[in-house]
Parts: structure tokens; sequence; C-alpha cells
């Protein structure tokens, strides 16, 4: 596979670094390089918090990545950032629940989902990180879809493991709308 | 063994316990509050002490205490705390006390910022306190080389029985990489020793001391460090050269900063140029003239280009490295701001011929 | 009669408020505001609202004005703070001390002679919130910095805002010295059992059995000591000073405390002592409870150990002179 540096983004509290780490964590069981780089602020609340994770076959060079492949949009003040950012041919998912707008890169991928909705019928609200990675990765098929469950179900283990099956029912609502995306010539999923 | 993916910090608390350190004193201070935070959960679990010292100042102390009554021991922090230990240090390396001091760098000068810097890097090679004492300095690149390193350090710092510091940015603390421990457990503790304060109970008592009023005396003291700051010169030099045997621009970079001008160095030789990195590793030795070797082979008219997250510190340790046969450039970034590939592509791309 | 005014966009939905009010004429929201908490709704009639203010004087966001039956303000924002939203947490009780030292200052007519000085933790902004002039200092130095200012400017008045682990912790020596020297600065000790900043590690005034991150489980005294009582340790010394101990948790212990930062500040402005307001207060993030939780965490937990009132006063004669 060729490199890929994903950037995910989004408020604290939204679970993109947790959802960074899953891929992270996927991709080195995979026997792929990962780096997991969060942005790291003041420790009072709120704010922003992104991650970039970058996978690779070869040793990773830069963890920081000004131009990622990928961009998960969890809110609108993310992708009004790093839309342009986004190298051409990349792919763009963004949150649908929170951005209103459409992304404007004609040149990349778009899968939109609504998040919260999906999350919402997996049975767990805050599970909306999961159905955007699971867009992501089921739009573009950079890791098998069971190495990423095997990282989700893996970070839930030591006493969460009741939240395992609503994140894992939220992950893969989000990959059949990215499969769907993906296949769709239309990319709005 | 198997890997593992590990938040940096955390990873170095783990290598301190697996190099056998089970003594660890220190403050908090982002971007290395992490350290802290995983040993106090850890240590108990391997019989080893975790306390939070009321300073950095006190932290430096209580590890001059543990160093002299024999353990391995260490402590860690960010800039402004690192700038607290510099009577400490002096104090340690003065009395010839093996420690490991971890400087998670983050942007000054005054408060600063937490965001990852390079700019301690005069207070780490040039000795911060006072007095003519040198530490060893090491700096890592990723994650798993800071764990590498860790081992090293303890090593070193009982080899020499000196203080070597770790050295890297906040960036090397909050991320996450695989890492593989290369072994398993708490380390060994320190080897048997002649100085250490154990209680004279049947040998001849020790002294720890710094004192030396008579000059005469004072400066043999003085000879004698510098002799042992030169063996480790000679003998502990380590650097990387990564890129074109014979390149038309020569990078220098360490930490972070290295590994971010690999990038644009690979994207560069995509493309056919000739580009190389040289890495210090050890930050103090610095590997002078292995640097001098790199740009000697490099062609007539080629130039380096000093890469840093800094106003331009390593810079005059290039510049000594060249003896004025390059012309140095500069390319640098402070105040949390990081250079990016592309940036240090841009300006590899303009020195080019 | 009465009725209040809230500013949606400062309001953090703590809830303090809706605590606060001995009619029950607040309650929570749905709406989100533009930085994203759901504020707070007036749900009263002005028959109702008596204008006791306690909302307001329980706010830690300056997001209440209180008017009473003949829509006179009544309770009006200091101009001792600018307009700046804090970064503090919703419930942080930062808020309500920042406020109570500018309102104290205006009413003294001091704002133009003040000088403060914020060292690290929290608070270390407030430089963007105290309307007058201000240093920010290394962490615990803060009394050092005064004595300086102090001695360089004896006719200003000048003040430190700290942490408890910058002053009774890195600062210890420093906050020791001026006050056994008598410096005539004053000091606004903001206690809340914990490094707030840094993500809530251990500070010298957590609580015995206190959960940190660098206590997980639980403060050990037998390992760490017992928690720190500054004020009762100053209180011990032979220099004579000012020195109380007072709450922010709740909008009657907030208007005590106010009472006594203004006392303080009174002997500072007749040159007559070092005086030291120590303040209870919140840190629902760290401590993880809810604003209101957190209240009541101050006044089960620490207030029985950390005792509320005046250690110290200078002599009656020192007063009369
Ligand atoms: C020399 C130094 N050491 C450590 C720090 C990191 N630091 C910043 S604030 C803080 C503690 C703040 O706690 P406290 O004083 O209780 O204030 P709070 O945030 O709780 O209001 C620490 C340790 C620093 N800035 N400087
Ligand atoms: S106290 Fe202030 S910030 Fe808190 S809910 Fe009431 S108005 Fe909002
Ligand atoms: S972390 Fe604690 S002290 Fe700091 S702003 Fe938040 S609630 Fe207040
Ligand atoms: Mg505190």
């Amino acid at each position: 596979m060729k490199a890929t540096n994903v950037l995910m983004a989004g408020f604290g509290g939204q679970g993109m670094l947790l959802a960074g780490k899953v891929l992270a964590q996927a991709a080195m069981a995979k026997g792929l390089q990962v780096s997991w780089l969060p942005s790291y602020g003041p420790e009072m609340r709120g704010g922003t918090a992104n991650v970039i994770v970058c996978i690779s076959r070869d040793p990773i060079a830069s963890p920081l990545v000004t131009r990622p492949d990928v961009l998960l949009a969890m809110n609108l003040p993310s992708l009004d950032r790093f839309e342009r950012s986004v190298v051409p041919g990349g792919t763009i998912v963004v949150n649908g629940t929170l951005v209103a707008r459409e992304a404007s890169r004609a040149d990349c991928r778009v899968v939109r989902v609504d998040s919260r909705a999906l999350a919402q019928a997996a049975g767990n609200e805050r599970a909306a990180n999961f159905v955007m990675l699971g867009a992501y990765v089921g739009a573009t098929g950079v890791l098998p879809e069971e190495a990423v469950e095997e990282a989700i179900a893996d970070e839930f283990r030591d006493g969460k493991e009741k939240h395992i099956d609503t994140n894992l029912a939220a992950f893969r609502a989000g990959a059949a709308a990215g499969r769907r995306a993906a296949a769709a010539s239309e990319v709005h999923a | 063994m198997s890997k593992v993916l590990m938040k940096g910090n955390e990873a170095l608390g783990e290598a301190a316990i697996r190099a056998g350190c089970v003594h660890f004193f220190g403050y908090p201070i982002t971007p290395q509050t992490e350290i802290p935070e995983y040993l106090c959960k850890r240590l108990p679990e391997v019989g080893g002490v975790f306390l939070q010292a009321e300073s950095e100042v006190a932290a430096i102390h209580m590890v001059y205490g543990a160093a002299g009554a024999g353990v391995k021991c260490m402590t860690s922090s960010s800039s402004p705390g690192i700038s607290l230990m510099a009577e400490g240090m002096s104090y340690l390396a003065a009395c010839e006390l093996p420690c490991v001091v971890i400087n998670m760098m983050r942007a000054g000068p005054g408060l600063g910022g937490i965001l990852p810097a390079q700019s301690d890097y005069f207070q780490a090679t040039r000795g911060h306190g006072h007095g003519d004492y040198q530490c060893i300095v090491l700096a890592p690149a990723s994650v798993q080389e800071a764990v590498d390193l860790m081992t090293l350090a303890f090593d070193l710092a009982e080899k020499y029985r000196n203080p070597v510091m770790v050295c890297a940015d906040g960036m090397i603390g909050q991320m996450m990489e695989p890492v593989e421990f290369r072994s398993e457990g708490r380390g060994p503790p320190m080897a048997g020793n002649d100085w250490a304060l154990t209680g004279c109970e049947g040998r001849p008592r020790r002294i720890v001391n710094s004192l030396h009023l008579a000059p005469e005396q004072n400066f043999a003291y003085n000879v004698r460090l510098k002799e042992k700051y030169d063996r480790a010169a000679r003998e502990e030099v380590r650097f990387e050269l990564y890129g074109d045997g014979r390149p038309d621009v020569l990078v220098v970079a360490f930490g972070t900063m290295a590994r971010i001008s690999k990038s644009a160095i690979d994207d560069l030789r995509r493309e056919g140029r000739r580009v190389a990195l040289f890495r210090p590793i050890t930050l103090n030795p610095w590997p002078y003239a292995q640097c001098r070797a790199a740009m000697d082979a490099m062609p007539e008219g080629a130039k380096v280009l000093d890469v840093e997250m800094s106003m331009g510190q390593m810079i005059y340790d290039v510049k000594l490295a060249a003896e004025g046969t390059r012309t140095i450039e500069f390319l640098g970034k402070a105040g949390g701001l990081v250079p990016s590939p592309d940036e240090v592509a841009a300006r590899i791309r303009a020195l080019l011929p | 009669m009465g009725h209040i005014a809230i500013e949606q966009v400062r309001c953090k939905g703590c809830g303090r408020c809706v605590v606060a009010c001995p009619k029950n004429l607040i309650e929570y929201g749905t709406e989100l505001n533009e930085r994203g908490y759901a504020y707070v709704i007036f749900k009263g009639s002005p028959e109702q609202c008596g204008g006791c203010t306690l909302c307001a004087v329980s706010c830690p966001d300056q997001g209440i004005e209180v008017y009473n039956s003949r829509d006179r303000k009544v309770f009006v924002n200091t101009t001792g703070l600018t307009e700046v939203m804090t970064h503090y947490c919703p419930g942080c009780t930062h808020g309500v001390v920042h406020r109570l030292v500018a309102e104290v200052l205006e009413e003294m007519g001091l704002l133009g002679r003040t000088i403060g000085i914020a060292p690290v933790g929290c608070s270390v902004l407030a430089y963007e919130y105290f309307n007058f002039d201000m240093f920010e200092a290394a962490h615990g130095r803060a009394p050092a910095v005064a004595t300086g200012a102090k001695r360089a400017r004896p006719d200003r008045i000048v003040f430190t805002y700290q942490g408890d682990g910058d002053l009774a912790s890195i600062g210890g020596n420093e906050i020791l010295h001026a006050a056994n020297r008598g410096e005539k600065i004053t000091v606004i000790f903001l206690n809340n059992a914990i490094y707030g900043m840094t993500g809530g590690q251990m500070a010298p005034t957590t609580m015995p059995g206190q959960k940190t991150t660098t206590t997980p489980f639980g403060r050990d005294t037998a390992d760490t000591g017992q928690p720190l009582r500054v004020a009762e340790m100053l209180a011990t010394l032979a220099t004579p000073a000012f020195i109380a101990r007072g709450t922010s948790h709740d909008a009657k212990g907030t208007l005590k405390t106010r009472k006594l930062i203004k006392e303080a500040f009174e002997h500072q402005a007749a040159n007559r002592c070092f005086s030291f307001v120590e303040v209870l207060s919140t840190c629902p993030t760290n401590w993880g409870l809810s604003p209101n939780e957190a209240s009541d965490w101050v006044e089960e937990t620490m207030i029985p150990y950390y005792p509320l009132g005046i250690l110290k006063r200078p002599a009656p004669e020192a007063v009369k002179a």
C-alpha cells in the first residue's frame, strides 16, 4: 500500500483521538508502521482536538503532516480549516450531523455521513467517532474492516466491555455507508 | 518481543523501569506530565519509589540524594522546570553522581508555551548550571529510539558517573508509536561501587562533596572531570547519516526536526536530487569529526542546511564542525511552530545547484 | 419584585445559579450558545423574583445582571474585569474569585493604582481578565515578584493571585518569607485541592484519600503527608498580619469572602501589614464532579478540614494608628 496520512479533527470530547488510536492500532496489528500525533493544548476543557495518523509499509519519516491524504472533519471549524490542505485525489469524510455545508473540493472523494443518527441507531450516541472511522475505512478499504473491529473491541477490554457491541455496531454502520458511497458515483451517504 | 502502541512519555517511564531505575522524583509540567502519571501507577507494581516533589528544585536534589545513596534514579521535566534544576545538575556533575534527567522541551523563553521546541539546546549542551561541567545529552527522534536511549542513558550515567540528559521535544512525548522493549521486567540495580553512601559499617567512611577550597586542589579536580568528558567525546559519539553519499545539500538536524527533514529529503531524492541528512544522536559529545567527514564528502560549493525548532542554537556546533570550510545556512522556527516537510524541501531546493 | 438578564454568550451552563436561586426561577436550558454551552433560562416572572442577586453572586462568568422593581440594576458587572470571556471550565470558581477582587478594588477606587501578579496555574491568563496592570510570574514566585514591585512602588496596591500548587508547593518558601517580612502586599490564595492546569495532580492541599492523577489510589497521608493548612501556618508567625479563609462554593460564602478580601486590601491601603485570604474553590473538571456536586464537596469535605473565618488580625492599636 501507499503511505497514508490521516488527519482527524473535531471538538475536544468528540473522540477523534480515540478513533485515531484505534486506526493506528489496527494498522499496527496488520504489520504496518504507524504514528499517532495529537495536537495538544492547555488542559482546560473545550477547544479543538486533532490527531494525525500515519500508516506506511516503510518507516515513517515525519509524523507531522501538513498535506494529509485523508481528512475526517467532525465539525465545521475542522472542515473550514483543513479542507484545502488535503492532497488532490484524497478523501474527505464530513460529519453531516454538524456540518451543514458541502465540502468544496471537487478533486477529492467526499463522503458525508450523519454520524449522530447512525450512532444513535447503533445504540450509542457517543460512538459518532467510530461511525466516521467506519465511513473512511468502508469507502477506501485502507484496512480490512475486521482489523479495525478487533482494535475497537480491544480498546474497550479492561472493564468497559459493555460498550463493545454498540461501538462495533456504530463502526459497521459507518463502514456500510462508506462502502455505499464509494460504490455510487455520487459520494453522499 | 511484541510491539505495543505507546505514548512517548509513557514509553519513557516504562523504559526507565526496564533499565533498572525504580526511583523517580518529579513535578508535573506539560508536556511531560504523563511520565510521572505513568510511573506513579507502575512503580508500586515493581517495588519502586515514586515521589511527587514540591518543586523541580527539590526533585533534582532528591535525585542527588538517591544517586549519592547508590540507586539508579531519575527525574523528568520540561523547559521551565529544567531551568530550576540547574543548580542540582551542577552539584550532581561535580560530585560525579549518576542519574538520568529527561527534558521534554517546550517553547520558551519564560513561560513560553507548551508546544514542542528545541530551544533548550544551549542549556543542555553547555551545562546549564554553574562551573566547568558537562552532561551527556541524548536526543531521540522516535518513541522507539527514546526507549532504547533510556537504557543507554542509565549505562552511560553509571559508566561516567555523570548526569545524562535525554533531550526530546514535546512531540516525542505526546506521540504514540509502536515500541518494543528489548528486555523484560525490572532491570538490574546499580553495580557495586566504592563511592555510594550506604553507611560505613565495615569500611572506611565516604564523602559526597563538591567543596574544594584550595584552588590547586579544585583545579586538579576540574582537570580530572575534563579528562572524563574528553573520554566520553572519544567513545560515546552517536549519529545517523541518511541519504546520498555525495550530497549537493547536507541537512543537519536532530530529534523530531531530523524526522521532518527526512520526509523532505525522501521527496527530493525521489526526484533524483542528491540530498542527505546528518543527525547527531549525542548532542554532547557532539559528532564534530563525523559531521565534518560528511561535509568533506560533498562536492565543491555544496551547502549545509541546519534546521532547528529554535532561533538557531545547534548551528554553532555545525559551524565548529565545518571550521569555515562550508557556508552553513539556517532554517528554524520557534515558539511552538515547527518547520513542515514542505518548508524544509523548499529551502533545500533553493540551495541545490 | 425584579428580574434578571442572562447573557447567553457568556453562560457556560454550569447551573450554579440554578441552585443559588432561593425561588427556583432559573432552569437548565437545551439550546447551545455559539461556544457550545447549553445556557440557562430565567423562567420566573417579575412578581416572583425578589432581586436578591444570589444568582449573579454565584455566577463565575459575569453572565447575569439583576434589576429591581424599578428596573434599576442592582447587580452590575464590575469594570475591574475586562469583557474577555474566561477559559475556565464551567462551574470553576476562579471566575467568582476574580470578580470579588475586581469588585473590591473598584469599590475602593484602587483600580488605577493596583499591580496584580498571577503566576502559573489555571489563572495564568488572569492578565486577560483583570482590567488593570498585571504581571505574569514564574510558578510559585509571585510573592517575591510582589515584594520587588511593592518595594519599588510602596504607594501602589500590590497583590498576588495564586493557586494551591503554586503557593503551597513550589512557592512554599516565597510565601513564608514574604509573610514573615510583613510585606505590605495582599495574597489571594485559591485552594482547590488540586493542580488544575496540568490536568489534576496532587497538591499539598489535596484531601486524604482524594484520587488525583499522581495519587491514583487516593492520597496516602502516610506517604505524602497531611493536607497543608497554609493560613494556619502563616498565622503562627510573630509578624503582624491579616490572615483569613473564605470560600467561593456558594453565594452566602462568597459574600462573606468579599468582606475578607475587602479587609485585606484595607490593611494594605493603610500600609498596616501583610494580608492573606485563602479562598476554597471548585475544580469540577479534575475532581470528576458536576459543578454543583463540586460545591457540595467543598462544603462536606474541604470546609471541615479548612475552617472558614479570620485567623489573625493586626493588633487593635495598629489598626487605630
Ligand atoms: C517551574 C514550573 N514547573 C511546573 C510548571 C507546570 N505547572 C503549571 S501550573 C501548575 C500547577 C497549578 O496548580 P495550582 O497552582 O493549584 O493552580 P490551579 O490550576 O489548580 O488553579 C504546574 C505544575 C510550570 N509552569 N513551571
Ligand atoms: S452561573 Fe452563570 S455560567 Fe453558570 S449557568 Fe448560571 S448564568 Fe450560566
Ligand atoms: S481545570 Fe479546574 S481550576 Fe482549571 S479552569 Fe477547569 S475547573 Fe477551573
Ligand atoms: Mg489548584
